[in-house]
C-alpha cells in the first residue's frame, strides 16, 4: 500500500460474502490488493474458502474456524516481507502485529500470554487486535452503552507498550471511537474501529490503512461495486442473468458482442451498449463520455477553478478550509482558520472576498458540490455574510460528480464515486497524505475542543496537502473527462451523432 | 370550529321523545328502562365589538362580532403571549390565528393598509400552521382562504405536505402561511437551509387540535417542536405560538410541555349553542335461545331481541345486544328520518360494517321507513384514500349524504357543515372524547341530539348507571411525557443532523445530564461524531428523521396491494386500492393470512404477507363471504426489572421495565349477522412480537395469599373453566388475581387519560419467574421466534428457582418503549384499585366469574377464564386496607405454612 509503515487491510464480512458471487470477491481482492483480509462475523467455512480461493497469496483472518490451540491467529507486518503468520520468536520493535482471537472468551488467555511474554509483539509499532463478532450495545431507554469485554481490552492495552487498536467485527466499517475504558480505578483510552459485520443489513466491504501509530483510515464500499454489478446498468437481476449466460467477469462481458448482450431479457440495445462500454472503461482505465453535453460552461477560454472545502463534520459549524486550484496559473490558494475554530466568519470572508475580487468571471467546479460544498457555502454566507450572497450566486458553479455520475453523462473507471477512487483509477498520483475526510474533520474537532492546547493542533501542512490533493485530483478527473472519447449511445446506429461533437470545441 | 357560525340551513328542532317513540321495536319508548334522556341547557353568545379589538382595516370588513374568547385571545397575542384556546367545536378558533396572521402581515408592511401586497417577496413575517390530519389541513386551507377573501387581503396561504405536487420550492420561497403536519415537518427540518427565508421571518406557529398530541405522538410532537425551535432560532426567527384544543383537563401544562414555553389559556367560551338532549341508550338483554342458528341465517341481520323481556331490577343480565349491532339501528332510525347524523365507531372495520347493518335495518322495517334504497350514508375513516374521503366530506356537507359512520377521524374540526345528531357506538373511553364527539352536532338556536349506545362492558355500564360521572367531572388530562428517553434519543440524532449540537443546546434543547448522556451513547455507538464542547455531528445512516414514526416506535410499514391474479375489472378495482400503509402490530393483528377485512363495503381476504423485503407487502383479494375475522392473542412478560417500589398495606408495588411478548397466534371467523363464531382458533403462523416496555406490578403478601388460597380452594367451574381444568391448584385464588388485573385495567381510563387498549396485563402465581435474574441470561435474548420456547423457559426457571415466590399481576404499556401509563398507574394505584373493587362488588350480573360489565375483557388472551369476583374483591380490599388480616385469620393454617407447589400458570 501507499506508505511503508502501514498495512493495507480489506474486510469482507461473512454474511456479505454469502450474497455476492465469487467473481466479485476476486474483483475486490484484485482492486485493493490488500496485505491481509479479515472475514468478520459468525463462523463461516464457506466464506473463508471463498476468500482463500480469491486471494491464495494473502493471509485471511478468520479465527472463528480455529480449534482448541488455534483460537488466536497472529500476523506480523514488515516493510520488506509484507504480512506473514508470526513465528513464536521476539520480533523487531518496528513490527506491526495483527492479533485475532476467535471470540471474546479468548481475551483473558491472550492477556495472560502477553503478560507472561509467551506471546510477543513489536513494541515500537502498533498492535491491532481483531475480535470477529463483538459489537457495541446501546440502551436508549437508559441512555447507556456497553462495550462487551471492555475490561479485558483495557488490560491488554495497558500490558503492551505500543499503541493498541481494536477492530470490533460487529461494528460498521466506518466506525471509529476512542473509548475511555475503566481499568483498576483509572481509565484507559482504547481506539475501537469497526469491521462491518453488522446485523442491521447494511454490511459492506471496506478497505483500511493501518499505520504503525495505530491509526486506521477506513473506506467502506458497497459490495455491488465489484464484479459484474460494478457495471453501469447491471443490477442484481441482470448480474444473475449474465452469470447464467456464462459471464462471470468483466472480461467475459467485454468478450460478448453487444448484440448478444441485448438478447438477454430486460436489456435493451442502449443498455447493452452502455454495459459493454463500461466494461471497456473499467478494463482500460479510460473514461468515456456518453452524451454530447459539456460538463461546464466558461465565460472565456480559461479553465474552471477547482474547489474543495473541509468542515468539522457532516452538519458543519465551520468551513475551516477552502482550497482552490487554478489550472490557468497552476496556483493553489488555501484559506484555513487556525486561530478561531468557533468563529466561521473570518475564513469565510477571506475566501469570498478573494474569490469575488479576483475571479468573479470564472467558473468553479467541485466534486459533489450540490450535495455538500455549495450547499454549505451558501448557507454560511446567508448566516454570516448575507451581503455576499448575490455575488456568490453570480459565479458560475458546476458539479462534475453530478454531471458525470448522477446525470449519467460519463462512464468512469473508479469502483466508488469518491473523488480519490475515481482519480486513482484515472491514473492520478496521490500526494499520499494517508488522511480521509472523516479523519481531517475529527482532527479539527479536537482542535475546536482545545484550541489553546498545542498538542490538539492539527498538523496543518498535512491537512492542507490533503485539501490541495483533492483539488488537483478534481482537475485531473476534469481533464480526463474532457479528453475522453465520446460515444453517444442514445444516438448510436442513427449515424447522427458525429455532427454533435462540435461540443468539444467549447473546451 | 373553522368558521364563525354559519346560519343553520334549516331550523329543524329535534323532538327527542317522538323520535324515541317511533323507533320500530316495541320495547323502545321514552319510558323504557333502557333509555334515559338528559337535557343540557342552551348557552348564549358573549360577543365583543370587533372594532374594540382590531384595527379598522380588519374590523370593518369582518362580517361578525368577535366571541369574547376570540377577543381575549387576540388581545393576549398582541401582548406577546403564547396562547392556548380551549373552546368548543365551531367557536371560531381558526379565526383567532387567521386574524393574528393578518395583523402581523400589516404590521410588517408586507400588506398595504388596503390589503394589497406591498412587496412581492415576504422576508419579514411568515406563519406555520400544523394540523393532525391532511384532511383537516385541506379544510383549514379553505377556511383561511375564505377569510382573507372576505377581508380583501392578498395573503398567500399554501399547503405543503406529502400530497403537495407542483412547485414546492416556490411555496417555500413565497408563501406567507404554510400549512402542514408534524410527520411532514419532522422530515422537512432536515433541509432547513431550503426554508431559510420562511424560518428567518417566522412570527407565528399555530398548532391546531393540540389535544390530539398525547401519548407516543405527543412525545414526538414535543420533540419536533423543540427541533423546530433550534432551526428557527438558527435562521433568526422568534415565533409566538397559538394552540387550539378541545377541552382537556390540563390545557396549560399540556401546552407548555408541548412547546416548552409559558402559555396563557383562554377557556371561557363565548360561542352559543342550542339545547342538547343526551340519550343514554342501553341495548336490551340478548336472549341467546332466540338467536338464529348461525349456519342458516348468518348473513341476515335479525332483530334477535324482538320480544325479549325487559330486565327488571335484580335480574341477571349476562349479555346485552352489542352496541356494534344496536347503534347502527339507531343511526338508521335517525337518518331515515332525515336527521343529519354522525355515527362514531371504534374501528375502521366497524364504520363499514355499520353501514351494512343500517341498510339491513332499513330493509327489515319497510313499514317504518318505506322501501327507499338510496345510499345516503357512507363510511368515513382514515384508511380510505384521500379522494374517497374528500368526496364523502363534500357530499355530506352539501346534503347528498344524511349520515356518516366514522371513526374518531371526524372528531376533529373538519368542516362537514352542520348536523343535528350524533350516535356513539359505546362510550369512547374518555369524557374528553365524549364531549368532543357530541359537540359535533348542534346549531346556534336549534335543539340537537346525542345518543350514547352503551356496550355491555365495565365502562359503558358504569357511565350509563352513573351519568353524573360524565356530567359533573372535569375532562381528563392529556399526557405528554418528554421524559421518555427512547423517544428523546431518536430526536437527538435528528437534531444533530439538522444543526450540530453544542453547549448552547444545554438547557434549551434538553437538560444537561440527559443531553450529555444521549450524545455520549450515540457517539460510542457510532451514530454521532464529536463532543458538545465543540460540535456534535450526526454520523449514522443518512436521514435519521425518516426513522422517527410519530404513531409508534415500530417503523416498518406494510403496504397493502391487490394480489396479482385478481380480476380487477370484474371487481371494479381497476385503480387498485386507495389505502394507507399500516404498521407491524396492525399487520399482525388485522392482516394475517386468512384475515377478512371490509374496505369501502367490499370484503377482502389477506392471501399473503411478504415480510422478506424492505417494505413488506400484504396481498389482498376481494371476496364475498358471510363472516369476518377476529384475532386472538397470547401474552407473556419476561425479564422484568424493578426501578422503584413501595409498600401498600403489606403489598409491594413496583414500577420497572421488561419484555412483553405478544403473540397473535390464532383467529376466529365470526358471522357478520350476529357475531357468532363460524370457525375458531385457526392458527396465524405468525411469530410473536417482542416489546421492550414499561410495567407496573403488584406482589400479594404471603399471609393474604395463604388465606385466600384456602378460602377459595373449593372453587372450580365457577371460575368459568371447563370441568377438566377445574382441579388446577389454587384456581379460586388465581382467578381472583386475573379478575383483579382485568378490573384495574378496565377502570384505568376512569382515573387517567389512557386508552385501555394501550394497556395489557398478566396475572400469575409465580411473579419471580417473570423477573430478570442476575444468575440467568434474560429469556428474551435466548428465544427467537417461539412463544412456546418462552413459556418453556419460564417453566424451567420456576423449577430451578428455590424459595418462596409471590403471586400478583402485571400491567404494562402496550407499545414498544412504553408510554408512561404504567408509571401513572403505579403513582395512582390505590385510586384505581378502589374503582376496580367497587366495580366488582357492585355489578349486578350475579355470576361468580363476572360478566363483560365487571370482569370480562375483549382483549383477554385466555378467553376470560378463569375469573372470580369474590377473591378479587378480597385481594383488593386487603390492598386498600379496608379488611384487616383478622378477616383472613380463620382461613390461615395453624402452623407455618410452607405452601404447596404452585403451578406455573399465568393469565393475560
Amino acid at each position: 500500500m501507499a506508505a511503508d509503515d502501514s498495512v493495507g487491510m480489506v474486510t469482507l464480512p461473512a454474511t456479505t460474502l454469502e450474497r455476492v458471487p465469487q467473481s466479485a470477491v476476486s474483483d475486490v481482492i484484485q482492486y485493493f490488493a490488500p496485505d491481509i483480509v479479515t472475514v468478520p462475523g459468525p463462523r463461516n467455512a464457506r466464506a473463508h474458502a471463498a476468500v482463500r480461493d480469491a486471494a491464495p497469496a494473502t493471509p485471511v483472518v478468520h479465527p472463528q474456524l480455529g480449534q482448541d490451540a488455534d483460537r488466536v491467529q497472529h500476523y506480523r507486518y514488515a516493510a520488506d516481507a509484507g504480512v506473514h503468520e508470526a513465528p513464536n520468536v521476539a520480533p523487531p520493535a518496528e513490527t506491526i502485529d495483527i492479533v485475532a482471537v476467535q471470540s471474546r472468551d479468548v481475551l483473558p488467555q491472550l492477556h495472560s500470554e502477553l503478560t507472561t511474554g509467551e506471546r510477543q509483539t513489536g513494541s515500537g509499532a502498533a498492535t491491532f487486535l481483531v475480535i470477529p463478532s463483538v459489537s457495541v450495545e446501546w440502551d436508549p431507554t437508559n441512555l447507556t452503552t456497553t462495550l462487551p469485554s471492555g475490561e479485558e481490552l483495557a488490560a491488554i492495552s495497558v500490558t503492551l507498550p505500543e499503541p493498541v487498536t481494536v477492530f470490533a467485527g460487529g461494528q460498521p466499517a466506518d466506525y471509529h471511537h476512542e473509548w475511555e475504558l475503566p481499568y483498576k480505578h483509572t481509565t484507559v483510552r482504547v481506539p475501537i474501529a469497526g469491521l462491518g459485520a453488522t446485523e442491521r443489513g447494511d454490511s459492506q466491504f471496506a478497505q483500511y490503512t493501518c499505520t504503525s501509530q495505530g491509526d486506521v483510515a477506513a473506506q467502506a464500499v458497497s459490495p455491488s461495486q465489484f464484479g459484474l454489478r460494478a457495471l453501469n446498468g447491471v443490477g442484481r437481476a441482470t448480474a444473475k442473468r449474465l452469470q447464467k449466460r456464462g459471464c462471470r467477469t468483466m472480461d467475459d462481458v467485454r468478450n460478448l458482442a453487444v448484440t448478444e448482450l441485448a438478447q438477454l431479457p430486460g436489456i435493451g440495445r442502449s443498455t447493452a451498449e452502455k454495459i459493454h462500454a463500461h466494461a471497456d472503461v473499467v478494463e482500460s482505465g479510460d473514461p468515456l463520455v456518453l452524451t454530447n453535453k459539456t460538463p461546464v460552461k466558461t465565460r472565456d477560454d480559461r479553465p474552471p477553478l477547482c474547489l474543495d472545502i473541509e468542515t468539522d463534520g457532516l452538519s458543519p459549524t465551520i468551513i475551516w478550509q477552502f482550497g482552490v486550484y487554478d489550472p490557468a496559473t497552476d496556483q493553489y490558494q488555501a484559506f484555513v482558520e487556525k486561530r478561531h475554530p468557533k468563529n466561521p466568519k473570518p475564513v469565510l470572508e477571506a475566501f469570498i472576498t478573494w474569490l469575488v475580487a479576483n475571479h468573479s468571471d470564472r467558473t468553479v467546479i467541485t466534486w459533489n458540490g450540490y450535495g455538500f460544498d455549495y450547499l454549505y457555502i451558501t448557507e454560511f454566507l446567508e448566516q454570516y455574510l448575507p451581503e455576499y450572497t448575490t455575488a456568490w450566486d453570480d459565479i458560475w458553479t458546476y458539479d462534475l460528480y453530478k454531471w458525470a455520475v448522477r446525470d449519467g453523462n460519463a462512464l468512469l473507471p473508479g469502483r466508488t464515486n469518491k473523488l480519490d477512487h475515481v482519480a486513482r483509477a484515472l491514473g492520478y498520483e496521490s500526494a499520499g497524505t494517508g488522511l480521509t475526510g472523516a479523519q481531517t474533520a475529527a482532527a479539527y474537532q479536537e482542535f475546536m475542543r482545545n484550541p489553546d492546547r498545542p498538542h490538539s493542533e492539527p498538523e496543518w501542512d498535512r491537512h492542507e496537502a490533503y485539501c490541495e490533493d483533492d483539488c488537483r485530483a478534481l482537475w485531473h478527473v476534469y481533464e480526463a473527462i474532457t479528453d475522453a472519447p465520446r460515444r453517444d449511445t442514445t444516438d448510436s446506429g442513427s449515424g447522427g451523432a458525429a455532427g454533435q461533437q462540435a461540443g468539444l470545441t467549447d473546451f | 370550529m373553522s368558521e364563525n357560525p354559519t346560519p343553520p340551513d334549516t331550523n329543524v328542532d329535534i323532538d327527542t321523545d317522538s323520535i324515541i317513540d317511533s323507533f320500530p321495536r316495541p320495547d323502545v319508548s321514552r319510558n323504557s328502562d333502557y333509555i334515559e334522556t338528559i337535557e343540557l341547557p342552551a348557552r348564549a353568545a358573549k360577543t365583543v365589538s370587533t372594532s374594540d379589538v382590531l384595527r379598522p382595516t380588519l374590523a370593518d370588513p369582518y362580517p361578525f362580532d368577535l366571541f369574547s374568547h376570540q377577543a381575549e385571545a387576540l388581545t393576549a397575542l398582541k401582548a406577546g403571549d403564547n396562547v392556548a384556546v380551549t373552546t368548543s367545536t365551531s367557536s371560531g378558533k381558526t379565526h383567532i390565528y387567521g386574524l393574528q396572521i393578518a395583523r402581523n402581515l400589516l404590521d410588517a408592511g408586507v400588506l398595504n393598509p388596503d390589503g394589497t401586497r406591498a412587496t412581492e417577496q415576504n422576508e419579514t413575517s411568515t406563519t406555520l400552521c400544523v394540523y393532525p390530519m391532511k384532511a383537516l389541513t385541506k379544510d383549514q386551507h379553505e377556511s383561511l382562504t375564505t377569510l382573507y377573501d372576505d377581508l380583501g387581503l392578498d395573503i398567500r396561504v399554501q399547503i405543503y405536505d406529502g400530497d403537495t405536487t407542483g412547485n414546492r420550492r416556490e411555496i417555500r420561497e413565497r408563501a406567507d402561511v404554510i400549512l402542514t403536519n408534524f410527520a411532514g415537518l419532522n422530515i422537512y427540518l432536515e433541509h432547513h437551509d431550503k426554508w431559510s427565508r420562511f424560518y428567518s421571518a417566522l412570527d407565528l406557529v399555530a398548532i391546531d387540535e393540540s389535544h390530539t398530541y398525547t401519548g407516543i405522538e405527543g412525545m414526538h410532537v414535543a420533540w419536533i417542536l423543540r427541533r423546530l425551535k433550534r432551526v428557527v432560532d438558527y435562521w433568526g426567527g422568534d415565533p409566538q405560538y397559538v394552540l387550539t384544543s378541545a377541552t382537556i383537563g390540563n390545557p396549560k401544562s399540556h401546552s407548555e410541555e408541548l412547546i416548552d414555553e409559558p402559555v396563557t389559556v383562554i377557556d371561557d367560551d363565548g360561542s352559543p349553542h342550542g339545547p342538547r338532549d343526551v340519550v343514554l341508550w342501553n341495548p336490551p338483554p340478548r336472549d341467546r335461545t332466540n338467536d338464529p342458528t348461525p349456519g342458516e341465517a348468518s348473513f341476515d341481520i335479525e332483530d334477535d331481541i324482538e320480544g325479549a323481556s325487559p330486565d327488571t331490577d335484580g335480574e341477571r343480565i349476562s349479555e346485552r345486544v352489542p352496541a356494534s349491532v344496536e347503534a347502527p339501528k339507531v343511526f338508521d332510525h335517525l337518518t331515515s328520518n332525515d336527521i343529519r347524523t354522525l355515527l362514531f365507531c371504534d374501528s375502521r372495520k366497524l364504520t363499514e360494517l355499520s353501514i351494512q347493518r343500517a341498510d339491513e335495518h332499513r330493509r327489515n322495517n319497510p313499514r317504518a321507513y318505506g322501501r327507499t334504497t338510496t345510499t345516503d350514508r357512507e363510511a368515513y375513516n382514515a384508511g380510505l384514500g384521500r379522494t374517497t374521503r374528500h368526496s364523502r366530506e363534500h357530499r355530506f356537507k352539501t346534503g347528498l349524504l344524511t349520515g356518516l359512520a366514522t371513526t374518531s377521524a371526524l372528531e376533529l374540526g373538519i368542516d362537514i357543515g352542520s348536523l343535528d345528531a350524533t350516535v356513539l357506538m359505546g362510550y369512547p373511553g374518555q369524557r374528553q372524547s365524549f364531549w368532543q364527539r357530541i359537540g359535533r352536532a348542534g346549531r346556534e338556536a336549534s335543539r340537537s341530539l346525542a345518543v350514547l349506545v352503551g356496550d355491555h362492558r365495565t365502562l359503558d355500564q358504569y357511565v350509563i348507571d352513573h351519568p353524573e360521572y360524565l356530567l359533573e367531572n372535569d375532562v381528563e388530562d392529556a399526557v405528554v411525557d418528554t421524559s421518555n428517553n427512547a423517544v428523546f434519543a431518536m430526536h437527538v440524532l435528528a437534531a444533530s443532523d439538522e444543526i450540530a449540537l453544542d453547549e448552547t443546546d444545554v438547557g434549551t434543547f434538553a437538560e444537561e445530564d440527559r443531553l450529555r448522556a444521549a450524545v455520549k451513547m450515540w457517539r460510542e455507538a457510532g451514530f454521532i461524531d464529536g463532543y458538545l464542547d465543540a460540535a456534535t455531528h450526526y454520523a449514522g445512516p443518512s436521514r435519521p428523521q425518516t426513522r422517527i414514526n410519530l404513531y409508534g416506535t415500530d417503523d416498518t410499514e406494510y403496504r397493502l396491494t391487490l394480489a396479482s391474479d385478481v380480476d380487477r375489472d370484474k371487481w371494479g378495482l381497476s385503480d387498485g386500492l386507495d389505502v394507507e400503509p399500516i404498521d407491524r402490530t396492525r399487520a399482525y393483528r388485522d392482516y394475517h393470512e386468512g384475515a377478512v377485512r371490509l374496505h369501502e363495503g367490499q370484503q377482502f381476504e389477506v392471501v399473503s404477507v411478504d415480510e422478506d423485503r424492505p417494505q413488506p407487502i400484504v396481498e389482498l383479494k376481494p371476496v364475498d363471504c358471510n363472516y369476518y375475522t377476529r384475532t386472538q392473542s397470547k401474552v407473556n412478560v419476561l425479564d422484568a426489572v424493578s426501578e422503584k417500589s413501595r409498600e401498600v398495606n403489606g403489598f409491594t408495588l413496583h414500577f420497572g421495565r421488561g419484555t412483553v411478548l405478544v403473540h397473535y397466534h390464532a383467529y376466529d371467523q365470526l358471522y357478520i349477522g350476529n357475531g357468532d363464531p363460524k370457525r375458531q382458533a385457526i392458527p396465524t403462523g405468525l411469530p410473536p412480537i417482542l416489546m421492550d416496555t414499561q410495567l407496573c406490578w403488584v406482589e400479594v403478601p404471603e399471609v393474604v395469599e395463604d388465606a385466600l388460597v384456602r378460602k377459595y380452594s373449593e372453587y372450580g367451574v365457577e371460575t368459568g373453566v371447563d370441568p377438566e381444568d377445574a382441579d388446577i391448584a389454587h384456581l379460586g385464588y388465581v382467578a381472583g388475581l386475573h379478575a383483579a388485573e382485568h378490573a384495574t385495567i378496565q377502570t384505568a381510563p376512569l382515573e387517567l387519560r389512557v386508552d385501555k387498549n394501550d394497556l395489557g396485563g398478566l396475572a400469575t402465581l409465580v411473579m419471580d419467574t417473570h423477573y430478570s435474574h442476575p444468575e440467568y441470561d434474560d429469556i428474551a435474548d435466548s428465544i427467537s421466534d417461539s412463544f412456546e420456547a418462552a413459556t418453556h423457559a419460564l417453566q424451567q426457571r420456576t423449577h430451578e428457582l428455590t424459595g418462596r415466590t409471590s403471586s400478583g399481576w402485571f400491567i404494562y404499556d402496550g407499545i414498544d418503549g412504553g408510554l408512561g401509563f404504567a408509571h401513572a398507574i403505579y403513582d395512582n394505584f390505590e385510586a384505581l384499585a378502589e374503582r376496580a373493587r367497587d366495580q366488582l362488588r357492585d355489578c349486578r350480573c350475579g355470576q361468580p366469574n363476572g360478566c363483560p360489565a365487571c370482569t370480562f375483557d375483549e382483549n383477554c388472551g385466555n378467553d376470560n377464564m378463569p375469573l372470580l369476583r369474590a377473591s378479587a374483591i378480597d385481594v383488593l380490599d386487603q390492598l386498600l386496607g379496608e379488611d384487616n388480616h383478622d378477616a383472613l385469620r380463620e382461613y390461615l393454617p395453624d402452623e407455618d405454612y410452607g405452601g404447596d407447589r404452585r403451578p406455573v400458570v399465568f393469565y393475560s
